[in-house]
């Protein structure tokens, strides 16, 4: 009776602490039977594809959320990354127009990170308004660079085999964007268990005064996420625009709900200090499978909408009713 | 000693009111430039063009200080726009509007149980019942606008009973005068400010604060589907795409006013600042013909500003205690 009992909790407690994967499963064993195209070789692949740029930004969004602050300033800083590298392409060649790219999005995180600190803000509600002023900003300077218009990889006239690399190779059954996105993963889980700064941002995400009187370094620990969180999103955009091959000045917008869904959908608290990038890596996988499914199903995108913002809401619920 | 005194009182006022200065600013910025600024015709347009979203702000404004905040506005807005003009196909327009406006309690409702009730965190929930709505008003629509079907619908914003001002600008006063009540003069507004300030101290005084939180967020759903009825009647038309960034705009505002994101301080006039300082900027710089772009930039710009001088004046108060 008693081991029946613990059977159930154990079952319980494993049912809402992988409520993703269970999701990720069904979904995919329900697509699979009514449409069976959905294993076909072209969508996995386009999966893989799809998966990149908003799993990069999800990761970055990760250290923020961990961190107990929230950054709404990726979508500035993505679509502005995005135009900046693309006309630096030209004049000053690509590989220096990408590591440039990936500067400018972890400058663009790091000034927001010394806005925060200078303003002494110590709530998630104080970053989400100075990021989104960020954010704003951000995007009027991609809207400005490139006058409104779309920048097209075509008009380009010198090299740019990296990027197309990145876009439309293939190494094995795996894209190239997707093993960035392993590399990136890998170096991330072992930056958030294994280091001394990845302990120190799970301690500012619990408690900042606690933090702060135990000696961890709180001011260091802010900076480092939103500097990760801008060179993410960096990184995101150039997956993203080598992909479809084009720049567009606001092509980062809702990329960062996306993300914050990711994040918090795979099951990192809100509340700060608890999660792993690995649950948000089941995070996008449940996001990007469900529009493919529900793509594949025949639902229109606007009802895909409706699905995302109820199960972020139900999410939140669930993870909200977890005993701790 | 005076004139010192005064500058200490003027320096005081000014660090407190920084949307009143920032105003202030402005229009005296625009008396030196030769645009037709200062004509009762813009003025009043300029009132015209903010009322809808300081009607949503009123509402925030009361969530906020109870401790809360409300992201789905946007979705609430739109939904209720669109199901006035769609109902108005087949019954009473008034009857349509009720309805809208019942549905924008419920959405509140339903906010209210899952912030106040179950106790999560209202900004991330009421994002999801944002997007939730907006998703629907494009699938009800298609995502392409749609028009009301009865010549009077448009008159309840754009007819003018008194004076030249509006019937949106009296509404809008309307609103700003009964919520200002609301909050200043009635027990349900005094409890939102005792919980906004301290939860626990609130509750442990014998303060209902679960009804009185789950009844902030209710009031903001009514304001909001009040505000998206009124901007359907003012263009006549329903879109899913009006209220993009509105929930942010909107939120963004009512802190720049200085109602504080802590909860328990502020009031509806504040917010009102809040919201004239945007419209009273986008109007001037549409007078002296800045590029859309620039705008977008100046309007960041402010919005961090104001925000970042908020948290830094906080950080000062608490470094002092």
């Amino acid at each position: 009776m008693r081991k029946k009992f613990e059977l159930r909790k154990t079952f319980g407690s494993f049912f809402t602490n992988y409520l993703v994967l269970v999701a990720i499963v069904l979904l995919v064993l329900v697509t699979m039977i009514v449409e069976p195209k959905f294993l076909s070789s072209g969508n996995l692949t386009n999966i893989m594809r799809q998966f990149g740029p908003l799993s990069m930004v999800a990761l970055g969004m990760t250290f923020v959320i961990i961190g107990g602050f929230i950054d709404l300033s990726v979508a500035g800083t993505f679509s502005l990354v995005a135009v900046v590298t693309v006309s630096l392409i030209d004049p000053i060649g690509q590989v220096p127009a990408l590591i440039a790219g990936l500067l400018l999005g972890a400058l663009c995180g790091f000034f927001n990170s010394v806005l925060i600190l200078t303003a002494g803000a110590l709530t998630q509600a104080e970053a989400l308004f100075i990021t989104f002023g960020m954010s704003l900003v951000y995007g009027a300077f991609a809207l400005i660079t490139t006058g409104g218009a779309v920048l097209n990889m075509r008009d380009i006239t010198s090299s740019i085999s990296v990027f197309e690399g990145i876009g439309q190779g293939t190494v094995g059954i795996f894209t190239v964007s997707f093993l960035i996105f392993l590399v990136c993963l890998i170096l991330l889980y072992f930056f958030q268990s294994k280091t001394v700064m990845g302990r120190a941002i799970n301690l500012t995400g619990g408690n900042k005064t606690a933090a702060r009187l135990a000696g961890i370094p709180v001011d260091v620990s802010i900076m480092v996420i939103y500097t990760l969180s801008g060179l993410m999103a960096a990184l995101g955009a150039v997956n993203q625009f080598a992909r479809v091959t084009t720049a567009a000045p606001v092509m980062g917008k809702g990329f960062e709900t996306n993300a914050i869904l990711a994040v918090v959908v795979g099951g990192t608290s809100l509340k700060g200090g608890k999660g792993s990038v690995l649950r948000t890596v089941l995070g996008t996988l449940l996001i990007i499978l469900m529009s493919n499914c529900l793509n594949l199903l025949g639902v229109t995108p606007y009802m895909q909408n409706v699905t995302k913002g109820g199960i972020l809401v139900l999410a939140i619920w669930l993870d909200n009713r977890k005993p701790l | 000693m005076n004139v010192k005194s005064f500058g200490i009182t003027l320096g005081k006022f000014a660090s407190k009111q920084k949307a009143l200065v920032a105003i202030l600013a402005m229009l005296v910025m625009m008396l030196f430039f030769p645009t037709n600024f200062y004509t009762s015709y813009n003025l009043i347009d300029m009132l015209n063009s903010s009322s809808v979203l300081m009607i949503l702000a009123f509402g925030v404004t009361i969530t906020v200080i109870s401790g809360g905040c409300d992201l789905s506005i946007g979705g609430v807005m739109v939904m209720s726009g669109i199901i006035a003009i769609k109902l108005m196909e087949f019954m009473n327009m008034w009857i349509a509007i009720v309805i809208a406006v019942i549905f924008g309690a419920v959405i509140g409702f339903i906010n209210g149980f899952l912030v106040v009730h179950q106790k999560t965190e209202p900004f991330i929930i009421t994002l999801g019942m944002g997007m939730t709505l907006t998703g629907l008003a494009q699938h009800l629509t298609d995502a392409r606008p749609v028009t009301g079907s009865d010549p009077n619908f448009m008159m309840i914003s754009n007819g003018r009973i008194i004076l030249s001002f509006t019937n949106l600008v009296i509404i809008m006063l309307v609103v700003l005068l009964i919520t200002h009540v609301i909050m200043r003069y009635t027990q349900f507004g005094r409890s939102c400010y005792a919980i906004g300030g301290d939860y626990d101290v609130a509750r442990y005084s014998g303060i209902n604060v679960i009804l009185i939180k789950w009844g902030a967020f209710v009031i903001c759903g009514i304001t909001a589907a009040i505000a998206g009825v009124l901007l359907s009647s003012k263009l006549n038309s329903g879109s899913s795409i009006y209220g993009e960034t509105t929930a942010l705009v909107v939120n963004c505002a009512v802190v720049v006013g200085g109602v504080s994101f802590a909860g328990g301080v502020g009031g509806i006039f504040q917010a009102a600042l809040g919201l004239l300082v945007f419209g009273v900027l986008e109007n001037s710089m549409n007078m002296l013909g800045v590029d859309s772009y620039i705008q977008i930039l100046t309007k960041g710009i402010v919005i961090v500003a104001i925000i970042w001088l908020d948290s830094f004046s906080r950080k000062r108060k608490r470094e002092r205690v």
